[in-house]
């Protein structure tokens, strides 16, 4: 038990790997047992997740990383293997085992050629998504970066639509190409420990006690905001994400934007902002990544209407959940960062929901065609229910988790200026629109194609799917105390160093701010030049 | 007595002419013939400078480099023999089966 | 007085192994019936685990050896055993190939072994002449070896490419060793090395003259632009288990030879070494990335491909410290497993005659020959440079090293080039898996020899990518500094 509480980031970290590894050993042909030891190796990689639950909150309560499991690696070039948990990280890793287990469950009969490879390719994916939530090394988190793309891209490649060659060669060029720059940043402040201290590492908590010289980071976070930005997707770099979700399987876009496009916005919460906090709190980049943002969540929701496809309309829907996200984190204090560290889990169950209620209808009908669904209700009560719920949590009705987390955010942004929240405003009034009308369309009006009317309605096994999210949206929608309690010293951190003025000024900060100067770090430029000592070194 | 000068300056004409004659030339056997020419050449500077030297190894070197030519003529005749009979031609130019 | 002692055989015992095995085998060669010959495959791969042993044996006496023309150090020591891993794949990749094809006879085996004495030759050799033999005997067997196909016109063509243009490379490297020769006296490395320093840096431009012809000479061996232009052709040509030999073999040798030589001897002069191999790393990377982009033959592409790696090599050598060497060093084993797996892999998947090589033919073979499929896409992971693969951590510790020697806008160009390169190999993985379509491939069940030579590629691909360690000390200790004395200079 010991030994299992002390390595418990690793054995959750290496369950898929050993499932993995038993399949292969599983011969192709017998698809029942394939598909039975997928889906229990998905299964077992969720209950090993579970005591983190029940632990995390009493687990070394003085420390910000938890559950530390460390070792050197390759110490000739200061890689370890360096895992530690926070409350950002535990949130996303619960999400992602929940996520994993649900959408292979949903794989049970939509996926009937090559199962092996599709549940192995979906192991492996979950082994590299829960690495790069757990690494505190960059070396190791580059890895595990990397390695998650090939799975995917398979996925994509080998099990998707029509246009999947493309759809996957897109999302693999475009997501290599962004994590190499992503490289060359972390390189960057690699080398310059060496030149400033004569250390190699790449622990990250090393790297962030060591102050940057403001011009450094201010390319070093250029480098990383192209490699995240490409993952979020943020708005002129999302144009892979329609093509691949469209493309993709069930199963894998649930993942895709369940979790993947979560490991960019993660990426400018634990690295940019506390690595970087002069560049990520200097006004010129805040306003940008608030442009951006805010371009992503309106452009969106505009693009959303415009769909005929029911997963191209969620593939863009996404697009614009995800600018809250990063609003969020641009607002830099703790509202706005709690709210989109909320929102990104937010968005994982119901994009995630939404994605596996297109799956189903999809395997039913083999068609996406908005057009080609009208009065689903009459035939699939069951699914129409569940699909109300899933589309109200997406819009963010009040009582479910949408609503707690969009309304943080946009209290977060009220808090530098009331022009975000207005902008942001006029996205959740489109979301709503764009949702709403996209279910009426589906589900109200009358039943008269004659291939909808012999529509079954949902399994158990679908309904099984569906109902943890649904309940977890719930849950987060009425009592969300526990997750903004997990969150709260991570952020209180984050914040504290990137935005140090926040609580120095703590109350009055934000009716000190007239409104029409959208920079929270304004008052904090002239206190950071003596905090930092680094800018002499810089020449 | 004929300085150094004079004898490497040969030495660098004929590597050149070999060097040219490689490029320009476009039958198979001259071709081969020219990459002779330039180990001579290489076998000229080296006893230029043997004897500019005054040291012994120099001449020593050739030999090697004349055991290496004759083998490396005996394999070339050979592997031209072998082209000349399946291709029925001894021109470079139409050697260019693997183009794109 | 040059006097020889025991020692100095010991000092060579893996080449003298190598060298009686091939002869052994020619002389067994004329009583074996066709059908049998495979046997003397068997016999060779014997011959090279002896060789290997024999090399255990020289790393517990080394020192210098006949006159110091050969040096038996951890340098020298690293490559042979570099060299006898890639003759064991080729090897064991060529059996069935040879039998398939009916060009089973026993001197490809003794060539294959002559060629791999050359080639030890060449990185144990401290003295031109002797570096310029063992250039020559591995030269020798691998024009043979690229026309094996006597009656294919496609192979002769290549071997004839390939005499004519590796000829004329020697010729440059020779008269670039006549050069140094006469201005130094001497074509002794250490002596060399020793005399250089004397008369101070720079050097003069006739000295120049020589170090670029004996560059121009190397780099058509390894292959960097703008001396690349056999490697397709040949590559192409030449039977598969030979391209993989020679793709690694005669390339990691040359790369050795100029690791010795315009790191260690030429080091005085460095700053032009240093440029030219600037310059032709930036062109080699670009022209072999770039042009692999359009290739539809698959032998074309990983040809292209494998200029590409000289490049990246070059990166590491450019930089000119211990660490670069050690980089340069633990790539080349890294580059062997990859490059000589893909190529022994090719073979098969080809089916007789080598039909299918078009990157089409390879469609839907992803679902017809799974096993066969994996490896490529493990090969091509790792060529590409995907994490966990070793072709991550090698090209890693390159520009590690380049950037430590601040040649940033090289390692600039290294990771862009290295990113396109994933679109090409990424193509091959695309036909494989994701076209649907009756594969053009063949489909026999791949012999076990062959099994042996790929799982040992795949799982030291993966060791390497995941453990480096193990190898890398050895390559540590190797850039003795001795080599290194470049960034010094610079």
């Amino acid at each position: 038990m010991q030994f299992f509480h002390n390595h418990i980031l690793s054995i959750i970290l290496f369950t898929p790997l050993l499932g993995l590894v038993v399949l292969l050993f599983i011969p192709g042909e017998k698809k029942d047992a394939v598909r039975w030891w997928g889906n229990i190796a998905m299964f077992a990689g969720f209950l090993v997740s579970l005591p983190l639950v029940f632990w995390f909150n009493s687990e070394a309560p003085d420390q910000q990383f938890k559950f530390i499991e460390r070792t050197d690696w390759i110490p000739s070039i200061g890689a370890q293997y360096f895992l530690g948990i926070d409350g950002i990280s535990f949130l996303l890793i619960m999400l992602t085992t929940v996520l994993g287990f649900l959408s292979v469950l949903s794989s049970w009969t939509a996926i009937q050629e090559r199962m092996k490879e599709y549940y192995a390719m979906f192991l492996l994916l979950q082994a590299g998504m829960l690495g790069v939530f757990m690494s505190l090394d960059f070396f190791l988190f580059y890895v595990f970066w990397e390695v998650m793309l090939v799975p995917m891209y398979f996925i994509i490649g080998v099990w998707g639509g029509p246009r999947k060659l493309y759809a996957a060669i897109k999302f693999f060029l475009y997501t290599l190409a962004g994590s190499v720059l992503m490289l060359l940043g972390i390189l960057t402040l690699y080398f310059r420990y060496h030149t400033d201290t004569g250390i190699y590492t790449f622990n990250v908590l090393t790297l962030m006690q060591h102050g940057w010289p403001a011009n450094l980071q201010f390319w070093v976070f250029w480098a990383f905001m192209v490699g995240f930005a490409i993952k979020v997707p943020m708005f002129p770099f999302h144009t892979w994400l329609p093509d691949a979700h469209v493309e993709a399987p069930t199963a894998g876009s649930v993942i895709l934007a369940g979790v993947l496009l979560k490991m960019g916005t993660y990426g400018f919460v634990r690295f940019s902002l506390p690595l970087l906090p002069q560049a990520s709190a200097s006004p010129a980049i805040v306003k940008v990544m608030v442009t951006l943002s805010i371009i992503a969540i309106i452009y969106g929701a505009l693009v959303s209407m415009m769909q005929r496809d029911m997963k191209k309309l969620i593939a863009y829907s996404s697009v614009s959940h995800l600018g809250f996200c990063t609003l969020g984190i641009f607002a830099l204090n703790p509202h706005g960062l709690s709210g989109s560290v909320l929102q990104q889990i937010n968005h994982g169950i119901s994009t995630g929901a939404l994605f596996l209620i297109v799956g189903l209808i999809y395997e039913r009908r083999h068609t996406r065609e908005i057009k080609e669904l009208s009065g689903l209700s009459n035939v699939m009560p069951v699914y129409a229910t569940l699909f109300m719920i899933v589309m109200l949590s997406s819009i963010g009705l009040p009582l479910l988790n949408g609503f707690i987390g969009e309304f943080t955010i946009l209290q977060g942004a009220f808090e530098v200026t009331w022009h975000w929240a207005a902008w942001a405003v006029v996205g959740i009034v489109l979301g709503a629109a764009y949702m709403l009308w996209l279910y009426q369309r589906t589900m109200f009006g009358t039943c008269d194609n004659p291939k909808n009317q012999i529509l079954k309605d949902l399994n158990l096994r679908e309904i099984v799917t569906l109902v943890p999210l649904v309940i977890w949206a719930f849950w987060i929608g009425l009592y969300p105390k526990p997750f903004f309690h997990v969150l709260e010293k991570p952020v209180a951190a984050i914040v504290q160093r990137v935005n140090p003025s926040f609580y120095a000024a703590a109350p009055a900060v934000s009716a000190a701010i007239p409104a029409g100067t959208p920079i929270p770090a304004a008052p904090a430029e002239p206190s950071s030049g003596p905090t930092n000592p680094a800018p002499g070194v810089a020449h | 007595m004929v300085p150094v000068s004079h004898v490497l300056a040969l030495s660098v004409i004929l590597f050149g002419l070999g060097a040219a004659g490689f490029i320009v030339r476009r039958n198979i056997i001259t071709i081969f013939m020219c990459i002779e020419l330039m180990l001579n050449a290489v076998n000229l500077a080296f006893i230029a400078f043997s004897r500019y030297l005054g040291d012994p190894d120099g001449q020593i070197f050739v030999f090697f480099v004349i055991v290496v030519a004759a083998a490396e003529a005996a394999m070339g005749l050979a592997i031209i023999i072998a082209v000349q009979r399946n291709r029925q031609t001894l021109s470079i130019d139409d050697l260019d089966s693997m183009k794109l | 007085m040059i006097t020889v002692q025991a020692s100095d055989f010991i000092r060579i015992l893996p080449q003298e192994i190598l060298s009686a095995f091939a002869i052994l085998v020619m002389v067994f060669e004329p009583f074996l019936p066709s059908s049998r010959k495979v046997v003397l495959g068997w016999f060779s791969l014997l011959g090279v685990v002896a060789a290997g042993a024999a090399a255990v044996r020289t790393s517990y006496s080394l020192g210098p050896a006949f006159n110091a023309s050969i040096a038996a150090d951890p340098f020298s020591i690293y490559f042979i055993a570099l060299f006898l891993l890639v003759a064991a794949l080729c090897l064991l990749g060529s059996f069935n190939y040879l039998q398939r094809d009916n060009i089973n006879h026993g001197e490809f085996y003794a060539l294959i072994l002559m060629g791999t004495v050359g080639m030890c030759f060449m990185a144990a050799s401290t003295e031109l002449i002797m570096i310029f033999l063992g250039l020559e005997i591995s030269s020798l067997s691998t024009y043979v070896l690229a026309g094996f196909k006597r009656h294919d016109g496609l192979s002769n063509e290549a071997s004839l490419k390939y005499f004519l243009l590796g000829s004329f490379a020697t010729a440059f490297f020779l008269y670039g060793i006549a050069f140094v020769y006469g201005l130094t006296g001497t074509t002794n490395l250490m002596t060399l090395s020793e005399r250089l320093s004397r008369t101070g840096t720079g050097g003069t431009p006739l000295l120049w003259v020589a170090i670029v012809l004996m560059f121009i000479g190397l780099g058509f061996k390894v292959s960097t632009a703008p001396f690349h232009v056999w490697t397709p052709d040949v590559y192409q040509g030449a039977p598969a288990p030979v391209t993989a030999f020679l793709s690694v073999g005669p390339k990691a040798a040359a790369f050795a030879v100029i690791l010795r030589i315009f790191l260690g001897a030429f080091h005085a002069v460095g700053s032009v070494s240093f440029q030219m191999l600037w310059l032709s790393a930036i062109l080699t990377m670009v022209v072999g990335n770039l042009a692999a982009l359009w290739q539809s033959n698959v032998k074309r592409l990983l040809a292209y491909s494998a200029i590409a790696h000289a490049g990246y090599v070059l990166v590491g050598i450019a930089a000119g410290s211990a660490e670069g060497v050690s980089a340069v060093l633990f790539y080349l084993t890294v580059y062997a497993l990859m490059n000589v797996g893909a190529f022994i892999l090719i073979a098969p998947i080809a089916g007789t005659g080598e039909r299918a090589l078009r990157v089409e033919d390879y469609t839907g073979l992803g679902y017809t020959r799974p096993g066969v499929a994996a490896c490529l896409t493990v090969f091509m992971l790792s060529l590409g440079g995907i994490p966990t693969t070793a072709g991550f951590l090698g090209k890693f510790y390159l520009f590690r090293a380049a950037i430590h020697a601040h040649l940033i806008g090289l390692v600039i160009v290294a990771v862009l080039t290295s990113v396109v390169s994933v679109y090409y190999y990424l193509r091959l993985v695309v036909v494989m898996y994701m076209r649907e379509g009756q594969p053009q491939a063949t489909s026999e069940p791949l012999p076990l020899a062959l099994r042996v030579a790929l799982a040992t590629s795949v799982i030291g691909i993966f060791v390497l990518g995941l453990f480096p360690l193990l190898l890398k000390k050895k390559g540590e200790a190797e850039a003795s500094p001795r080599h290194t004395k470049l960034a010094q200079v610079r």
